[in-house]
């Protein structure tokens, strides 16, 4: 808690970040939504305004963490991006929101619950190419998946469960291949199906894990425009990317990882060249003074 | 006479059950690319068997509780490495078949009950036989509907299923229990080899003919019966063995299935390519 003097650890040239705690009382359309959304049981005024939030979160596998003194907050309506090199610790972070990968230090807060408390409330959309493409299910009970938790054991979808998947399926523009097996859609498609899945659980948080991995045009459009319909409702979405110019896109905000976090705040505030370069290293090149790609080498 | 007393009777009905039994929980089996646990199962409950034959009690029993163990064992080691059970199934299989051969080399006597073990002889089956094998499928069949979509996830998007909250531990350890289960059940019909055959085969040759989940459980439970039942007819007219009948049909059935989706694959893929925009 005490702890908010910068540590020695991260490269020097880095702002210490600092997250404005205030929230942005001219997002009208998220308010009002997110009113409507939070139950009743959720009593404390001050967590209804905040859907994550980690202070100074250090994840570990075993005993070495992986990522370190983590720190922000993110909140309803809002999306924010995770931009980090290979390795930095991205998918890991998204993990520990989800609870399966534990927070030895500081702590995670996913609507003023433990993140494994929260599940109900979050939806995770996995890389579409890590499922097996030869697996015997249909497009449609793949999105009808996002509501298993809703629907409960030992019971089967109802009405509104397909009301639901089906709605979700729309408006990632795939209804007509509701009835083709998953396997035999494009990678974007595939993508695109997976986030129908997670629409379907009506989340208040989407996690997604690099996401416009070699998705074409049409898929990103795609896949954005739901996006940004969640965020109209309130969610708040976390994409790990290392599409520089998609985190401006989609995400108001960003959080810079290698490890330890070398910027949380406004896309244009971080997104600098002097922080992206810290974060990757020497592999950051610079174009035309304002614009920054970064190398793999 | 009462109907159960042919021993025709009772190895047509053990027949039709291991079949359908194995057709559904081959489904799964399949799907979660389960065959190499499934063939080290029909070992590693070996020295469980040997053990009851030692200790004079229900040789099932004692490879069914054996059979346990081992998918307990599995489970945890699997747990440290991913999803992946290959490499502790490996471990189990040596090992439990191992232990086995172990015990029988420290006893001398007894083999030919065991021999009778590893091959099967549905024709022996006795109705206490009948009726255990009649209560197992029940129970895994009833198991499976009850689980089936949480299993469904699990088997789909491993870290979904772990995302959405569901007890991903418990459901392996369902699942493999179900698969031995199955197994136990099955072998002293079809001695512990051969059972392989109807745990992957029909749901194998299910999967060639049809993409539809909803499909595969009924068409492999009705690709294990057939077999099976036309398995015990032909070793009766042909006087051979009938376990191998079965597993015979079942692979000639696979092959068949095989070449058919060969030939069909080939229009069904133009008029895919042209319905494409
Ligand atoms: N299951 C695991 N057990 C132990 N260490 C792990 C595990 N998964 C990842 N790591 C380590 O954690 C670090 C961060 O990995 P992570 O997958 O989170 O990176 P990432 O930012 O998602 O990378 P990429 O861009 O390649 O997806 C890496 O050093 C990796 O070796
Ligand atoms: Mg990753």
């Amino acid at each position: 808690m005490a702890d908010t003097a910068p540590p020695a650890s991260p490269p020097d040239g880095v702002p210490p970040d600092a997250p404005p705690e205030a929230v942005p009382p001219d997002a009208a359309g998220p308010q009002a939504a997110t009113s409507e959304t939070v139950g009743p049981e959720d009593g404390a005024p001050r967590e209804r305004d905040v859907t994550l939030r980690m202070e100074h979160a250090s994840i570990a596998y075993g005993d070495v963490p992986v990522l370190e003194k983590i720190h922000g907050i993110v909140h309803p309506g809002e999306a924010v991006a995770l931009i980090g090199p290979n390795g930095a610790g991205k998918s890991t972070l998204i993990k520990a929101i989800l609870g399966l990968v534990p927070v030895v230090r500081g702590r995670i807060e996913v609507l003023g619950r433990t993140p494994a408390l929260a599940r109900r409330d979050v939806a995770y959309v996995p890389q579409a190419d890590t499922l097996d493409p030869d697996f015997p299910v249909s497009v449609e009970q793949v999105v009808m998946m996002g509501r298993y938790r809703k629907i409960g054991w030992l019971r089967r979808p109802g009405r509104a469960d397909r009301t639901a998947a089906a709605e979700a399926l729309e408006q990632v523009g795939l209804t007509q291949r509701a009835r083709h097996r998953f396997g035999t859609l494009s990678g974007g498609q595939r993508q695109r199906v997976l986030l129908a899945r997670a629409i379907a659980a009506q989340p208040r948080l989407l996690l997604l894990d690099e996401p416009f991995n070699g998705v074409d045009a049409v898929s990103q459009h795609a896949l954005l425009e739901a996006i940004s319909v969640l965020k109209g409702r309130g969610a708040s979405v976390v994409i790990s990317t290392h599409d520089l110019a998609i985190a401006h896109l989609a995400c108001e905000e960003v959080c810079l990882l290698n490890r330890y976090q070398f910027g949380f705040g406004p896309a244009e505030e971080v997104l600098t060249p002097e922080c992206l370069r810290a974060t990757y290293g020497g592999h950051a090149l610079e174009l035309r003074g304002d614009r920054v790609i970064v190398a793999q080498s | 006479m009462n109907w159960f007393d042919s021993a025709m009777h009772r190895a047509l009905l053990e027949a039709a059950l291991v079949g359908a039994m194995g057709g559904v929980v081959g489904v799964f089996v399949v799907a979660r690319r389960l065959s190499f646990f499934t063939m080290a199962l029909t070992h590693a409950t070996f020295p469980g068997i040997v053990i009851a034959a030692l200790l004079g009690i229900n040789l099932l029993l004692g490879g069914g509780v054996f059979g346990l163990l081992i998918v307990a064992g599995v489970v945890m080691l699997g747990r440290g490495r991913g999803q992946d059970f290959t490499a502790a199934t490996g471990v189990a299989l040596a090992g439990g078949f191992a232990l086995g051969v172990v015990l029988i080399s420290a006893q001398s006597g007894f083999t030919k009950d065991l021999t009778a073990y590893t091959v099967g002889d549905i024709l022996t089956v006795d109705t206490f036989d009948l009726a255990t094998t009649a209560a197992v499928t029940c129970v895994v069949l009833l198991t499976l509907a009850m689980l089936g979509k949480e299993l469904l996830l699990r088997a789909f998007d491993p870290d979904g299923a772990a995302a959405a909250g569901l007890p991903v531990v418990l459901l392996d350890l369902a699942l493999l229990a179900l698969v031995e289960m199955a197994v136990v059940a099955t072998v002293p019909a079809l001695g512990a080899i051969l059972t392989l055959a109807l745990l992957v085969g029909p749901a194998a040759t299910a999967r060639l003919l049809s993409d539809r989940l909803a499909l595969l459980f009924p068409l492999a439970a009705a690709i294990g019966v057939a077999c099976g039942l036309a398995g015990i007819w032909i070793s009766m007219v042909a006087d051979v063995a009938a376990g191998a009948s079965i597993a015979l049909l079942v692979g000639a059935v696979f092959a068949v299935a095989l070449l058919l989706r060969r030939g069909v694959r080939r229009p069904r893929r133009s008029t895919a390519l042209s319905g494409a925009d």
